[in-house]
């Protein structure tokens, strides 16, 4: 009888503190719970949340930060919301999951609010990536695309332009270093630890010898094809431990841009974020030293650059849709796109910002990558892309790796894993 | 005991046993209710069929699941190895009386008290390719010869290796250290007047009274090794080339990464079999030492 008794008063006194944890709240503003991580320059997206409270003051936005690498990221985000978690109202997403997110019934359609005539004002790219099935269910708020950083400085005193092709980057690098006498120096700097990244960077060699994971057309996966081998290959034995550092593989952006701006490398592959790092004299022993242009290619093929970039969507089950929505229309707007795009260097989404004179005035360069932006390819668009990607990851890391690897065999093999996992994305579309 | 005790003892127990069996049991037994189902959260279209023991049969023919496998052996036959071996040498070297014992073995414990997370951390920019200290160390200023240490399969599962004996080793310490301490004064003494020297009354008094305190450590290493995640999560999330891909590692990056529930809790289910079946071993040999030693 006691233990009933006591655990009735226990219960009484939860319940009681949790009724007037939420009779508290009534009266005050709307709060929205923002799901994102922590960006690499926090203050500037301060700014614009403390702008957005200013101009909308029935409404709260609180921030959660999460893990930065997008797969934790990710992990942390499906978690809350396969959960129908209420607790988060507004998430960032990355530019591979809308379909996961859609097909999932995760993210808000948003087509009601975000019709045709306004998605037209976005770039294709980034659009495309967040419709599934004739929905629309993110608004990108920036995007990415891989960029060719290069030493203007260096590339200027030995009278080079910068490459066209990768073997072409390799015979400028070799005579730089000759000249340069400088052991710390590299030829060339990018991301190859095994995460998502390696799929971006790969993904850009793949293309630009004019293969691919997924044909566009026909849907078969041709990782086995020898355009594909071959891009791996030439990243094995010119790339790793020649071209960049043996400790490459083990590199996220981060680790990669450090190389460059501490100036031990000719040539570097990030997003655009990294102008913005790269001349900031505080950080960097090259500011102003620097170019940036699109990616070599393979001789005889076109240059290639992997879309990324961040968009907002909202949870489903959020209760305050219309809260959210005001939200993100406001970070997504001119005004903060570029803001965003002056003072941390991130991709507008927005057509209009890339007219925009004062933005143009600051970032010259922004124009010319306007073309690269627009045919930037994304990857393989699945609700299953995270399956794929971890294959990918797994064959890449393992090709590059290992000077002795087999890789067509290896390709081989994870091609029959891959066309498995779309199988299981196609079974649904019946 | 009276009745007024038994209800009193029971209200103690209850609150435990339900503890145990929110926190405990219904974990488990959810894990193994879905490593009999296809989950993926991605695809909710697919439902979730029972599939039996389609997860387990494919577990037994998945390369990187038996890749992980051997993996995680490797690391918990060196890490408790290594690990109980400086144990013992520590304890033994804090159990003696010195100037400044108080001072060293708060020492000895730092690395056990710091995050697993921290530490790891800490182990990534100790061997890192182009400013770690252990580059350093080795070449000094050469930094031509600079190895990356964790960009090479070999040498990235032997640093995780070494950064759990580092972290761990102390804890180790902390069982024996327990274990040497109840060995009474008087044997040593008693061995001495005898004329035993230092490596006979080792051997003959301190090593087989410390066993069950070893065979606890062992216990406690071997099963948390098992489980290892957060260092290999940190240092090296897997890579490269899969060479430091634990079970732990690969079970999350199914289950929360790519979203297959049912076999990822495959995975988990079978790391809970491996873990239980040892310490059923252990607690059977360490119930006995523990008898034999207080007889």
């Amino acid at each position: 009888m006691k233990i009933l008794k006591s655990t009735i008063i226990v219960f009484g006194i939860v319940g009681a503190l949790c009724l007037g944890a939420q009779l508290s709240r009534a009266g005050e503003p709307t709060t929205i719970v923002f799901l994102t991580w922590k960006p690499n320059q926090p203050e500037v997206w301060e700014g614009l949340f403390q702008r957005f409270h200013r101009n909308n003051p029935g409404v709260r936005v609180k921030v959660q930060v999460g893990p930065h690498s997008s797969s934790e990221y990710h992990a942390i985000v499906t978690q809350r919301l396969k959960n129908k978690d209420t607790s988060v109202d507004v998430f960032f997403m990355d530019v591979i999951w809308p379909p996961e997110f859609a097909n999932a019934g995760w993210a808000l359609d948003l087509t009601s609010r975000f019709p045709d005539p306004e998605q037209n004002k976005y770039l294709r790219g980034p659009i495309t990536a967040n419709r599934y099935q004739g929905g629309i269910y993110g608004m990108p708020c920036y995007l990415g695309a891989g960029l060719f950083y290069y030493r203007k400085d260096l590339l200027n005193k030995y009278d080079f332009e910068p490459p066209l092709s990768w073997e072409e980057m390799l015979t400028q690098g070799q005579a730089i270093l000759q000249g340069e006498n400088d052991a710390e120096l590299r030829i060339y700097s990018a991301q190859f630890k095994q995460y998502e990244g390696l799929v971006c960077d790969m993904m850009e060699f793949i293309w630009s010898n004019g293969g691919a994971v997924i044909d566009n057309k026909t849907g078969q996966v041709v990782l086995d094809e020898s355009a594909a081998i071959e891009a791996v290959t030439f990243v094995r034995d010119h790339i790793i431990g020649k071209a960049a550092p043996r400790g490459a593989i083990n590199y996220e952006e981060p680790e990669s841009l450090d190389v460059f701006i501490q100036g031990k490398a000719v040539f570097h592959r990030n997003w655009p974020y990294a102008w913005a790092m790269a001349n900031d004299p505080k950080k960097s022993k090259i500011a102003g030293k620097i170019g940036v242009g699109p990616l070599p290619s393979f001789q005889g093929q076109g240059s290639a650059s992997t879309l990324g970039g961040w968009q907002f969507g909202i949870n489903r089950y959020s209760k305050h849709p219309v809260a959210a929505w005001q939200f993100i229309r406001f970070m997504t707007s001119h005004d903060n796109q570029k803001i965003l795009a002056m003072e941390a260097s991130l991709a507008p989404t927005r057509r209009s910002v890339y007219q925009d004179p004062e933005v143009l005035k600051k970032m010259p360069h922004l124009k010319t990558f306007l073309p690269a932006f627009e045919k930037a390819r994304p990857r393989p668009l699945s609700p299953v892309y995270p399956m794929i990607s971890q294959e990918l990851q797994r064959f890449f890391s393992r090709a590059i790796v290992d000077r002795r690897s087999d890789v067509s065999e290896m390709a081989k093999a994870t091609s029959a894993r891959i066309e498995k996992i779309v199988k299981l994305g196609t079974m649904i579309q019946k | 005991m009276t009745r007024k005790d038994q209800s009193f003892f029971l209200t103690l127990l209850v609150p435990v046993i339900l503890v145990l069996l929110l926190f405990i049991a219904a974990p488990i037994g959810q894990s193994i209710f879905l490593s009999f189902h296809r989950i993926i959260i991605g695809l909710p279209q697919l439902k979730t069929p029972f599939v039996g023991l389609d997860n387990y049969q494919q577990l037994l023919t998945d390369p990187v699941a038996r890749h992980s496998f051997w993996i995680t052996i490797i690391f918990v036959a060196t890490t408790t190895f290594f690990e109980l071996l400086i144990g013992l040498f520590l304890a033994l070297m804090i159990h003696h009386h010195f100037p400044g014992r108080g001072a060293l073995r708060a020492c000895v414990l730092i690395p056990w008290a710091i995050p697993t997370v921290v530490a790891a951390q800490m182990w990534r920019f100790l061997l890192n390719d182009a400013y770690g200290m252990v580059n350093y160390a080795v070449f000094g200023s050469e930094t031509s010869h600079y190895i990356p240490w964790l960009a090479q399969p070999a040498t990235a599962l032997v640093a995780i290796i070494i950064a759990d004996i580092w972290k761990t080793s102390s804890f180790a310490a902390l069982l024996i250290l327990a274990g040497l301490q109840v060995i009474p004064e008087e044997i040593y003494q008693a061995a001495k007047v005898d004329g035993a020297v230092v490596w006979r009354r080792f051997w003959h008094i301190t090593w087989p009274l410390i066993r069950p305190a070893l065979l606890v450590a062992l216990l406690f290493r071997t099963i948390d090794a098992f489980r290892v995640f957060d260092i290999a999560f940190v240092m090296t999330q897997g890579g490269p080339a899969d060479a430091t891909n634990v079970l732990q590692l690969y079970g999350y990056k199914k289950m929360f990464v790519e979203g297959w529930m049912g076999y990822g809790s495959t995975l988990s289910v079978c790391i809970f079999i491996m873990v239980l079946g040892l310490a059923i071993i252990y607690v059977r040999m360490v119930g006995r030492r523990l008898l034999e030693a207080s007889v």
